[in-house]
């Protein structure tokens, strides 16, 4: 056995845990979760079905933890794991699964599917068998502190160029203000209207922040790649700075793993629980509508809809929120079908985005999203995670659809009263 | 690995990208468009600008989305759009017009 197969499996091993046994012996084969993923969905081929994409550590689940199976294992029976093996499911950890999370919720017996899925990537990553890119990803955000290199200077620059364009001051590394705001990469060096807007609400609002020269970055390769260490480390950058100046809340940006990783798995990961609160901006920016603080002006009367992100919706609880706001500020809001809790990913999440080997599939797979805008045939998509809207955008132009997509922040900014 | 500019060796890694940004120049960028099979005309240097005044100010290669937004601008909609950036740069306005750039291969979010 290689050392790096050993290394793989051993780190499978060690994330059997309680919950993972009773998955694996509640599962009872009845396939709903395939109905429920898009890759399944979408190409109609079985070796999609989420629960299949678990098999090397079911096997070693039923081989090592099971009484029968140890019983097989002494007689020289049951299959053991295989280099191939790991090689062969690397397509299906990685390629054909964003982590949407449908499949665990439509489980009949409860099996968390999806945090299975996470559970198998650490041991897939241990045995060097996570993609190029996220690899390549990891090592940038460990040394350079984001996925896309060192942003520090876009971000500077950016932020001077906000305070030139409205006039407002924007803080960095300012002690004792209300919240410390995170970005994604992504916003940062592609999608950077987002500072500008919410720099306009924040300040119409009253509401005191700043960013960290330290910690600006919200995304989180240790997620999507499968390693707790690499996660633990970028939660902890984020967790050390609010720390250090003292903010009550940290707004989690429009990034729907940045959500999973610091709301969700955060605390579970460094062993604690946050002197801090962390909230969404969407979340943030409806209780700022329910408090009267952020007033709109006008109305788009554009026909759009509304793309929800996976990790922000159905694994993150944010539902009612962004349409609330929505309503405020557009009188021709029309949901595509299945949208809310059980929408359809844009087949980007979980890494799929960045791995070049999954483009096909994930433009395969976005064909369930396209019959549901052509449904609609809307002018424009909102969304509130900025990969959702960089996938959108691509896939759109992929299929020749002449869509304009938005992130939810910008747009409110665009209908702030006096702007 | 390396180019040959006016006498002078520059050192590029294994996809074409040169290791030390510093030794870019006018010339260079011929010699590179030369290896990508790349004629250099006003429109070609038009976008190799822009690239290497957006890394100046942000350190950071542009975002296709955000090349095409600013070539909008100066070339008009007719020229500034992902097909026409395409017709130029084969390989992809990102990852070839940064190559003869100088500047680093552009990367991804996740």
């Amino acid at each position: 056995m290689s050392a790096s197969l050993e290394k793989g499996l051993n780190a499978l091993r060690e994330q059997i845990d309680a919950p993972v046994a009773s998955f694996f012996t509640s599962c009872v084969s009845c396939g709903i979760c395939a109905e429920a993923c898009l890759f399944y969905q979408e190409t109609g081929d079985p070796k999609y079905t989420p629960i299949h994409k678990l098999e090397p550590m079911r096997r070693i689940w039923s081989n090592e933890f099971t009484l029968l199976g140890r019983a097989k294992s002494m007689l020289g029976m049951g299959r053991k794991v295989t280099e191939q093996d790991l090689a062969d499911w690397e397509e299906l950890v990685y390629d054909s699964c964003t982590m949407c999370g449908r499949c665990t919720l439509v489980c009949p017996v409860g099996n968390d599917i999806t945090m299975m899925i996470r559970k198998m990537r650490e041991g897939m990553s241990a045995s060097g068998n996570a993609p190029e890119e996220l690899v390549a990803g990891a090592k940038r955000h460990w040394e350079k502190g984001s996925p896309m290199g060192d942003l520090l200077p876009a971000l500077t620059a950016h932020v001077k160029n906000v305070e030139k364009s409205t006039g407002i001051q924007v803080n960095v590394d300012k002690k004792g203000v209300d919240y410390l705001v995170i970005l994604s990469a992504q916003e940062v060096a592609v999608y950077n209207e987002v500072i500008e807007a919410l720099a306009r609400i924040l300040d119409k609002a009253g509401v005191s922040w700043t960013f960290s020269s330290e910690a600006f970055e919200g995304t989180n390769v240790g997620i999507q790649i499968g390693s707790k260490d690499l996660a633990r480390e970028f939660v902890s950058r984020t967790v050390n700075a609010a720390e250090k100046l003292k903010v009550k809340g940290v707004i989690s940006p429009e990034c729907g793993h940045a959500y999973q990783a610091l709301r969700w798995e955060g605390p579970n990961l460094i062993g604690r629980t946050y002197p801090f609160e962390v909230v969404h901006v969407i979340e943030l920016l409806d209780r700022l509508r329910a408090d009267g603080r952020l007033k709109t002006k006008g109305m788009d009367h554009a026909k759009l809809t509304f793309h929800d992100p996976c990790q922000i919706n159905r694994r993150g609880g944010i539902n009612h929120e962004p349409r609330r706001l929505l309503n405020m500020v557009a009188d021709n809001f029309t949901e595509t079908e299945d949208a809310g809790t059980m929408n359809w990913c844009c087949g980007g999440g979980g890494g799929v985005g960045s791995n070049e080997s999954a483009t096909e599939l994930r433009l395969q797979a976005f064909q369930r999203k396209k019959r549901q805008f052509e449904a609609v045939a809307p002018e424009k998509i909102v969304t509130m995670c900025a990969y959702c809207h960089h996938i959108l955008e691509e896939s759109l132009e992929h299929y020749d659809m002449d869509i304009e997509v938005q992130g939810l922040t910008e747009l409110m900014a665009e209908y702030l009263e006096d702007a | 690995m390396a180019y040959q500019v006016n006498g002078q060796t520059v050192e590029h890694d294994e996809e074409g990208y040169i290791t030390n940004l510093g030794d870019w120049s006018k010339e260079l960028a011929e010699v590179i468009a030369e290896a990508e099979e790349i004629e250099m005309d006003d429109e070609r240097w038009e976008v190799v600008n822009f690239l290497r005044e957006y890394y100046d100010e942000y350190q950071i290669a542009p975002a296709v989305r955000v090349l095409i937004k600013a070539l909008k601008k100066s070339m008009g909609p007719e020229k500034g759009n992902n097909k026409y950036m395409y017709e130029l740069f084969p390989y992809g306005p990102a990852k070839q017009a940064c190559k003869i750039a100088g500047l680093p291969k552009p990367t991804g979010c996740v």
